[in-house]
């Protein structure tokens, strides 16, 4: 995917995906003009295949197949240094966001699954509990990620601590979530957001 | 009885193809006081004006319509035409039925009605309509240039040359700009005080220029041809007429350590000081601010050294008032800095640099004193902070403009060229040392232009980067550069011993106040707007004042020559007449009616409405009316939506003109 | 003028389990300053970080419904996590600016949303509604001697104009805070540079790699110790300062307080009252050193 050559024609170049996108992250696409600053102060761009600038010209493009493939927009860590100091008030670490919502509607396309793992398990919690069970989030993470060993070491030093909580009070008002939940996956039903 | 002849144009097709002109012909051809109508398929053609004069003379037209296209187009055209068929030309009136009806509209029988409708008003209005004559006022044939960079000295000794004198007024002690600042110049680096310094003395010398150095404008009054200007010059503390420019007071006095605006503040001066040794005129002044005689009443070692007794304590600010028939605004500009700007103002720093407070990230100017060979280092490359020659050097473009986060969306357009010329003199300067350049895009437009960017990387071994840098930080004595290559796809750090920004051009500090002077409009950067972007570029809406220079939007020096010399051409072509010739459509208040309640002269912007006392024979006072200047008034009949008791009527745009048509409809 | 400060608190997740410190510290240190938190009944998580980065809907309705328990509880909402901080302000931010989302959101929580109730983090609570002076005059042992880095993250100051904190790239308020608690600060390169925040449970790898950097520049500015006001930070720099000390055979010993720690210190709190003891890197051979216990 990543060497084949682009094609550019008005069917190959989704622009139905890159207005998706402008309505979620409520910024221009068109106004990044590729100077490179984003990439250039982002701390997470060692990690990625594809550094922030080129995601926004690949999505300028509508070529949104091989951004959601990589694992560039799950590396991002909302740290919002692009988008504090863009030249043209590109709100990149939204439009970050909106990529990963939509990668997520089109099932996951990315092979980076961890950190989509993480993600999910961190919602599940939040409709299960109300708030968050960091001692439930990190053990389901290891078993259903295989690393069962991971972080090991800091298990009983953390509960030594009290800094590891065994078991975590579900919200009195828990329904009120859930129904948040529901409501949202509703309205999508209807198309009423995307 | 009038004798109206109308005239229905098919502009090629452009009207003819939704508006069926042989019927508006008949149509308007019956109403009455219509002697003839016709159509015809170009009016503004040759043929066509000929059919205008030729039918004006056999069918003794009173007035006529063209019916056409808009009258910002043609009505200069076909007044003119009507004028030479012997009428005057204001009983003649176009009616719009191009931009107005054929191409906004599809439907041709709905448009040949409106069409119609449209001439039909035209017809009751020019029935009304009065012969106005041309009005004339003298010129005075003089002119003001405003700032003295190479801008203002261009347009001054053109105007000098061509016989006529000039007045030329700057804020500074000397003449000279932010052209006698810089090293050398893109694309032959030539030696800018070498070309700049003659053209300065030339304005010394010329003996139809007058000059008014470390002086500003305080008033401006009038109008083209006639305007009263007001300037104050600023006590110098130094008698211009008896000082000989010795300098033995600059090198007696006590105050030494004052940092030089000059040299962008790396290097220092006296509390009496010239700016620069080439300074015109040769006569310093005393900074009152930091002259240990003004500040404590001790010292005085000045007065006492100098020979010829020009030193002046007492020397107060003067007023002086300037004839002038034209002026030329040459204010120039002024270079965005980094630091942290006030709360609220739509201009923001730059934080992620350090806000201006690293000592070795210096600005385009400052590192073109650093590289002149008059300036504080003679010509050395050395770093601010500890005096060392810079190894490794990074320049950044961009910087302030083509931001809108920082509040400028525009392109500076000089700083491409000007960092590849700094990465040449580094590189003759600094052996073994390394450039490095940050850029989005080259914009290398010009004459050899793009050849000198190529140069300085093909042969001066400038290593260029295109992507921009996140931040910048101080690490020990190191400067850490965070950017990125995008071309690669991978983040660039270097470690820089300085840094060379380049900085935006905004215009100088107080365009706006000074505009408001001279009732120019500019724009929301404050720099000043030209009357056409393409047709009038150097000339002002407000006639008589001219623009040279990057007042008007960032220029290169061949630039600014060019629109400066310009503006000498177009004030020349105002001085070739003895009186000058205007539209007669102003504004006439009558004065019976006029109870002097001045609500007129309040709203007008362009001063032209004056007081008037009304005598008997005797000379006994009656009542003060409002008078206005014909010479001023623009015409855009403020004055006469605003008078209460309806006394003000505009030529040309009467109530009974404006009703007619109404009626007519 | 009503001398007392009332707020409505929201801790946040974090703070009710591997911050626990910080939440009681907080407590602690409030009561002692006389002013009054009263925790919102029933606030549910804000969604944090997981939430915004698939589902922007869903955090701008849990921010929301959290926004509207917060208003049964009388005064401004006092925020310690500096990621609650920063999604709440946000969704303030983007509902104010965006009709659309704004109707979204309120079928999503079936309630009209509010947006006058001022969103606090206890930095701003403390610099500007108690103010400086009156925070300087509660201290009772300057932390004299004790060289602070202070380490902003991200999620305090980014992006221009939705926090609002303090300026977004050269921020001073940390520093202002705890000079008033009489300690000195050091001037270091990476106190807004990110720590890989919630990376620390997905990839492990990136956090270690990324806050080496932190503690390093922290360590070579001649910093004593670490200041934060993020949980996640704190848990980075802290809980993971051993695994990165043996990775990049490093040695920081930089002990990572809470804001509330340190200023708590001050004004005379014991260290169970500030939950010392919870914080991995030991800070007591400091504190003695420095003849602050």
């Amino acid at each position: 995917m990543k060497k084949k050559k682009m094609l550019l024609s008005q069917e190959t170049m989704d622009t139905g995906f890159i207005r998706k996108v402008e309505t979620l992250s409520d910024t221009s696409v068109r106004s990044c003009f590729q100077c490179g600053k984003c990439s250039a102060g982002c701390p997470m761009a060692t990690f990625m295949e594809h550094p922030p600038n080129r995601v926004m010209r690949l999505l300028q493009l509508g070529q949104w197949q091989r951004v959601l493939a990589g694992r560039s927009i799950w590396y991002c860590a909302s740290c919002e240094t692009c988008s504090t100091r863009c030249p043209n008030k590109v709100h990149l670490a939204s439009i970050m966001d909106a990529l990963r919502k939509l990668s997520w509607d089109a099932e996951g396309p990315s092979k980076e699954s961890y950190v989509q793992l993480a993600n999910k398990l961190f919602l599940q919690n939040i409709s299960s509990y109300g708030r968050q069970y960091e001692m439930r989030l990190a053990a389901v993470f290891n078993v259903k990620s295989g690393q069962f060993l991971k972080d090991m070491m800091l298990g009983p030093k953390l509960f030594a601590k009290g800094k590891l909580k065994m078991f975590q009070r579900k919200n009195k008002n828990l329904t009120e979530i859930q129904k948040i939940f529901s409501r949202i996956e509703e309205m999508r039903k209807k198309g009423e957001a995307l | 009885m009038s004798r109206i002849g109308v005239f229905i144009c098919h502009c090629g097709e452009n009207i003819s193809r939704t508006v069926d002109v042989e019927r508006v012909a008949r149509d308007v051809g019956r109403l009455p006081g219509v002697a003839f109508s016709t159509d015809y398929k170009y009016m503004c053609s040759d043929p066509g004006q000929t059919l205008l004069k030729k039918t004006i003379q056999e069918q003794k037209l009173s007035h006529v319509v063209v019916a056409a296209c808009s009258p910002r187009m043609h009505e200069k055209t076909f007044r003119k035409a009507v004028e030479a068929a012997g009428l005057n030309p204001f009983l003649c009136e176009m009616a719009n039925i191009r931009e107005h009806c054929s191409w906004v509209h599809e439907n041709i029988e709905e448009a040949t009605i409106k069409a119609t409708e449209i001439v039909g008003m035209m017809v009751e209005r020019v029935k009304k309509n009065r012969v106005l004559p041309t009005i004339t006022v003298p010129v005075t044939k003089r002119s003001l240039v405003i700032g003295g960079g190479i801008a203002g000295i261009q347009a001054a000794l053109d105007i000098a040359d061509a016989g006529h004198e000039v007045v030329l007024v700057e804020r500074e002690p000397s003449i000279g700009g932010h052209m006698a600042q810089l090293s050398e110049t893109f694309p032959t680096l030539d030696c800018s005080q070498c070309i700049m310094t003659p053209k300065m003395v030339d304005v010394a010398n010329h003996p139809k220029i007058k000059l008014y150095t470390y002086s500003e404008i305080e008033l401006v009054e009038g109008y083209i041809g006639n305007f009263q200007v007001t300037i104050k010059k600023k006590a110098r503390s130094v008698n211009e007429d008896t000082c000989t420019g010795c300098g033995v007071c600059m090198t007696k006095c006590p105050q030494k350590k004052i940092p030089n605006k000059f040299d962008q503040n790396i290097g220092m001066r006296t509390a009496i000081y010239i700016p620069f040794p080439q300074a015109v005129p040769n006569t310093p002044v005393i900074d009152r601010e930091n002259c240990t005689k003004f500040k404590t009443g001790k010292c005085g070692v000045c007065q006492k050294v100098c020979g010829p007794g020009a030193v002046d304590f007492e020397q107060e600010d003067s007023l002086i008032v300037e004839p002038v028939g034209a002026i030329v605004v040459a204010t120039g500009f002024d270079l965005y800095t980094i630091d942290e700007k006030p709360k609220g103002s739509p201009i923001k720093g730059y934080g992620e640099f350090g806000h201006g407070k690293i000592a070795d990230v210096i600005d385009g100017m400052t590192f073109e004193r650093l590289a002149s060979a008059s300036g504080p280092t003679g010509g050395k490359i050395l770093r601010p902070s500890d005096g060392k020659e810079p190894k490794q050097i990074v320049f950044i473009q961009c910087i302030g403009s083509r931001a809108r986060e920082k509040g400028i969306s525009y392109c500076s357009k000089v700083c491409c060229m000007y960092t590849a010329k700094h990465t040449m003199l580094y590189h003759h300067k600094v052996h073994g040392g390394q450039a490095y350049v940050f850029f989005m895009d080259a914009r290398t437009p010009g004459k050899s232009y793009d050849e000198f960017w190529r140069r300085a990387i093909e042969e001066e071994d400038a290593v260029y980067i295109r992507g921009m840098v996140s931040r910048l930080y101080q690490k020990g004595d190191k400067i850490v550069v965070m950017g990125s290559d995008i071309a690669v796809g991978v983040q660039v750090e270097i470690e820089a011993d300085m840094v060379v920004l380049a900085t935006a051009i905004q215009p100088q500090k107080g365009a706006d106040l000074l505009a408001q002077k001279l009732g120019i409009s500019y724009d929301k950067y404050n720099f000043y707007s030209e009357a056409h972007a393409k047709l009038r570029p150097v000339e002002c809406a407000t006639a008589g004042i001219y623009l040279a220079g990057a007042c008007q939007g960032p220029k290169d020096i061949p630039e600014t020559v060019s629109q400066a010399s310009a503006a000498a051409a177009k004030v020349m072509t105002l001085f070739s007449k003895d009186q000058l010739e205007r539209e007669p459509i102003v504004a006439r208040v009558r004065e019976a009616g006029c109870v002097g309640c001045f609500a007129c002269k309040k709203v007008c912007a362009y001063g032209a409405v004056e007081e008037k006392e009304i005598r008997d024979r005797q000379g006994n006072l009656i009542k003060v009316v409002a008078y206005v200047n014909p010479g001023v008034c623009a015409g855009c009949g403020t004055c006469q939506a605003t008078c209460p008791s309806k006394c003000v009527e505009l030529d040309g745009y009467t109530d009974e003109q404006v009703i007619a048509m109404i009626e007519a409809l | 003028m009503n001398d007392t400060l009332k707020y409505a608190y929201y801790p946040g997740c974090s703070l009710h389990a591997s911050a626990g410190e910080y939440d009681l510290s907080t407590r602690e240190l409030f009561s002692a300053l006389g002013i009054s938190l009263t925790e919102v009944p029933d606030w549910f998580c804000c969604g944090a970080t997981p939430a915004h980065n698939v589902d922007e809907l869903l955090s701008l309705s849990l921010c929301a419904k959290n926004l509207e328990l917060a208003e049964q509880v009388e005064g401004d909402l006092a925020v310690a996590c500096a990621s609650c901080f920063s999604r709440l302000k946000f969704t303030q931010h983007t509902l104010e600016e965006n009709a659309t989302k704004r109707k979204q959101v309120e079928k999503a929580i079936d309630a009209p949303v509010k947006l006058d109730g001022k969103v606090k983090h206890l930095l701003e609570i403390l610099a500007k509604d108690l103010g400086l002076e009156r925070l300087a005059a509660s201290v009772s042992k300057p932390l004299a001697g004790l060289k602070v880095a202070c380490y902003y993250g991200c999620l305090l100051t980014r992006p221009t104009d939705v926090p609002n904190l303090d300026c977004p790239e050269a921020p001073t308020i940390m520093e202002r805070v705890v000079e008033a608690s009489g300690a000195e600060t050091v001037a270091w390169t990476h106190r807004l540079e990110c720590c890989g925040a919630n990376f620390t449970l997905s990839r492990p790898g990136v956090v270690l790699q990324l806050t080496n950097a932190i503690l390093d520049s922290a360590k070579a500015a001649g910093a004593d110790c670490i200041m934060v006001g993020c949980p996640l930070c704190h848990g980075n720099l802290d809980i993971r300062q051993k695994e990165i000390e043996n990775v990049y055979s490093a040695e920081y010993n930089l002990p990572v307080f809470y804001l509330t720690q340190l200023v708590g210190l001050s004004v005379g709190l014991a260290p169970d009252q500030l939950g010392l003891n919870a914080m991995i890197v030991n800070p007591t051979p400091l504190l003695k050193e420095k003849g602050l216990l």
